[in-house]
C-alpha cells in the first residue's frame, strides 16, 4: 500500500506515537506476565527469595484434586455460558434485524446489563433466587418446579453463575451478531423471495453462512474472557461449599492469597496464559496473516 | 378453510410469536434491574415479605440508612470517580497517539507490534496481579489510584488502539498530505487536522473505559484496602458483612452505583454499537 504514505516520509517516524501505549502494556502486562513465567518454576512466598524448583509447581497442581475440580467447573461453565449467549445473541439479533417498533428504545433495554456492574449482577441474581422469598424461587415452587439451592449444592450455585453470566454478558454477543446481521445486503433476501426461498431457506442459505464470521469472533472472544471468570464466582458462593464450586481463577487467588503457596499459584496463571493462546490460535493465526500481509 | 385464511392465520400466530419472544427478551434484560431500583424504594420490612402489603409506597429510607451508615460507599464512589476520569483519560490519550501512528505509517515492525498489542490483551488479568502485588507493594503503590488508574488503561489501550486506527483510517490522507505542504510537521498534523475529525473514535473509546472502571472488582479487591476503595469492592463488603446483610440498604447502594452509568451506556448506545463494530473485536 504505497499509496498509504505520506509523501517523503520516514517509516521511522511512527514509532514515537505508538511508544506510550506500548510501554504501558509491557510495564502492566507483558513483563509481569514473563516474571510470573520465571516464578512459576521457583518456590517462593511473599519476602522470601525464590529457589529454582523445576516443574515441581507443574507437578504439585497436576496432583491437586482441588485444581481438576476447579478446571472441571471451568470447562462446564465456560461451555454452558458461551454457546447459550450464542444462541440467544443469534435469535435477539435475528428478531430485531426484522425491524421492530421503538427499535431504538428497545435495543437500549437489551444492552442495560452491560452498564451493570459484576457485584450489582450478583446482588440482582442472588435476590431473585433467593432460597426464601426470591421471585424466581417463588415462581418455580408456583409452578411446581425445584428451585435452585444455590448456596448449597455446587451444581445449583454453577448454574446460577451461569445464568448471570450470561445476563452480564449477552450485550456483546448481541452487538456483535446484530451489526453483522444489519451489514446484510437486503437484495440476497430480496432475490431469495422471488426464488420462492422459505424463511428457513434464506436462514440456512443466507443469513447463516454470512454472519458465521461474525458468530466465530463472537464465540472466540467470550471464550477467551469467560475462561477469566473469577468476581462472579467469588461474590455468589465464594467457590463453596467445601471449595466445591471453585473455578481456576478462584483457584489460583486462593492459592496465592490465602494459602500463602505463591508457585503453585504462578505455574496455575501460566497454565490459564498458556489455555488462552491455545483458546485464541486460530483467532492470532489469521490476525498475523492479515496484518502482516497488508505490507508485504 | 380457504387457503387465504390459513395465511392470514398464519402471519398471525407469527406476529404473536415475535411480540412474545419480545416480551420475554425484555423481561430477561430490564427485569433484574427493575426489581432492584424497586426494592431500592421499598421499606426494607417488606422486600422480603411473601404477603405484599397492598399498594407499593416509595420510601426514600433505604438511602437515608446508606447515607447514615455507609460513608465509606459515598468515598467509594468518588474513589471511582477519580479513577475512572484518570484511566480513561489516560487510554483515550494513548489510543489516539497509537491510533495515529499505525493509521498512518505502515512497516513490518509497526504491523508486529501491533500485533503483539492483541496477543498481550489476552493475558488473563488476574494472572498480572501476582507478580504486580509484591511489585506494587515496594513501589508504595498499593491502595493508591495510581495502580488502578495504570492497570484498567493498560488493559483497554489494545483495543482502544485499534477503534481509534479504524476511525483514523477513514479521514482521507490528501487532508495531511495538504498540511504538510504547508509545512506542518506529524505532530501539527494531529492536532489540527486529526483530533477535530476523530472524536466520535474517542467518545466510543471512553465509554468501553468508563464503563468498564466504573465496574470493576478484580484489581481494585487485590491492589485496594482502604483509601483508593472503589464503590463496587465497598458494595462487596456490604453483601459480605458478617453481622447480617440489611439488603434495603444493598439495594439502594446497587441502584446508586447503577444509575449514572446505565443513563450514559443508554444516551451513548450510537457510539457503543459503532465503537464495537470498529475495532472491539479486533483488540
Amino acid at each position: 500500500m504505497a499509496e498509504a504514505r505520506l509523501p517523503s516520509q520516514n517509516p521511522r517516524a511512527g514509532v514515537p506515537f505508538v511508544l506510550p501505549a506500548l510501554a504501558m502494556l509491557a510495564a502492566m502486562i507483558l513483563v509481569p506476565g514473563v516474571y510470573v513465567l520465571w516464578l512459576s518454576f521457583h518456590a517462593s512466598s511473599f519476602g522470601q527469595s525464590p529457589t529454582y524448583v523445576g516443574f515441581a509447581n507443574y507437578a504439585k497442581i497436576l496432583a491437586d484434586p482441588y485444581f481438576w475440580r476447579a478446571l472441571k467447573n471451568t470447562v462446564i461453565v465456560v461451555l454452558t455460558v458461551v454457546h447459550v449467549e450464542l444462541l440467544l445473541g443469534l435469535g435477539v439479533a435475528l428478531l430485531f434485524a426484522n425491524g421492530l417498533p421503538f427499535r431504538k428504545l428497545l435495543i437500549a433495554c437489551v444492552l442495560a446489563p452491560y452498564a451493570v456492574s459484576e457485584v450489582g449482577a450478583v446482588v440482582m441474581w442472588r435476590t431473585m433466587f433467593d432460597p426464601d422469598a426470591g421471585l424466581v424461587t417463588r415462581l418455580l415452587l408456583s409452578l411446581g418446579l425445584t428451585p435452585l439451592e444455590w448456596s448449597v449444592v455446587p451444581m445449583h450455585g454453577l448454574i446460577l453463575v451461569s445464568l448471570l453470566s450470561i445476563w452480564l454478558h449477552l450485550p456483546f454477543t448481541f452487538i456483535i451478531l446484530y451489526a453483522a446481521r444489519l451489514s446484510i445486503p437486503k437484495d440476497l433476501y430480496e432475490a431469495a423471495e422471488l426464488d420462492g426461498a422459505t424463511a428457513w431457506q434464506s436462514f440456512r442459505r443466507i443469513t447463516l453462512p454470512l454472519l458465521m464470521p461474525a458468530i466465530l469472533i463472537a464465540m472466540l472472544f467470550r471464550y477467551i474472557f469467560a475462561y477469566r471468570l473469577f468476581s462472579e464466582v467469588w461474590l455468589l458462593t465464594g467457590g463453596g461449599p467445601a471449595r466445591q464450586t471453585e473455578v481456576v481463577a478462584i483457584y489460583l487467588y486462593l492459592e496465592a492469597f490465602r494459602y500463602n503457596n505463591f508457585g503453585t499459584a504462578t505455574a496455575t496463571g501460566w497454565l490459564m496464559v498458556l489455555t488462552s493462546l491455545v483458546l485464541a490460535l486460530v483467532y492470532l493465526r489469521k490476525l498475523y496473516r492479515e496484518m502482516l500481509a497488508r505490507d508485504a | 378453510m380457504t387457503h387465504d385464511t390459513v395465511l392470514v392465520l398464519k402471519r398471525r400466530l407469527a406476529q404473536l410469536g415475535r411480540g412474545l419472544a419480545l416480551a420475554l427478551v425484555l423481561i430477561w434484560s430490564v427485569g433484574p434491574i427493575t426489581m432492584i431500583v424497586v426494592a431500592a424504594f421499598t421499606p426494607e420490612k417488606e422486600i422480603f415479605s411473601v404477603t405484599k402489603s397492598a399498594g407499593w409506597q416509595p420510601t426514600l429510607e433505604n438511602f437515608v440508612m446508606l447515607w447514615a451508615k455507609w460513608g465509606d460507599f459515598f468515598t467509594g464512589l468518588l474513589n471511582s470517580l477519580i479513577v475512572t476520569l484518570g484511566a480513561t483519560l489516560l487510554a483515550v490519550v494513548v489510543s489516539t497517539l497509537a491510533g495515529f501512528g499505525y493509521s498512518r505509517w505502515q512497516s513490518r515492525l509497526m504491523a508486529s507490534s501491533a500485533f503483539s498489542m492483541i496477543a498481550l490483551r489476552l493475558l488473563p488479568p488476574i494472572v498480572t496481579t501476582l507478580p504486580l502485588f509484591p511489585i506494587v507493594n515496594a513501589f508504595g503503590l498499593n491502595d493508591t489510584y495510581l495502580v488502578l488508574i495504570l492497570l484498567y488503561a493498560a488493559f483497554f489501550v489494545s483495543m482502544g488502539t485499534m477503534v481509534m486506527r479504524t476511525f483514523i483510517d477513514q479521514i482521507p490522507r490528501e487532508l495531511d498530505e495538504a498540511a504538510m505542504v504547508d509545512g506542518a510537521t506529524s505532530l501539527q498534523i494531529l492536532h489540527r487536522v486529526i483530533l477535530p475529525l476523530c472524536g466520535q473514535g474517542m467518545i466510543a473509546v471512553a465509554i468501553f473505559v468508563i464503563v468498564y472502571a466504573w465496574n470493576e472488582f478484580l484489581f481494585a479487591f487485590i491492589f485496594t484496602t482502604k483509601f483508593a476503595k472503589t464503590a463496587p469492592l465497598v458494595m462487596s463488603e456490604m453483601v459480605g458483612s458478617l453481622d447480617g446483610v440489611e439488603w434495603g440498604v444493598v439495594f439502594a447502594a446497587t441502584t446508586v452505583q447503577l444509575l449514572p452509568v446505565l443513563i450514559f451506556v443508554v444516551l451513548c448506545q450510537r457510539h457503543l454499537i459503532e465503537g464495537l463494530t470498529a475495532g472491539a473485536t479486533k483488540g
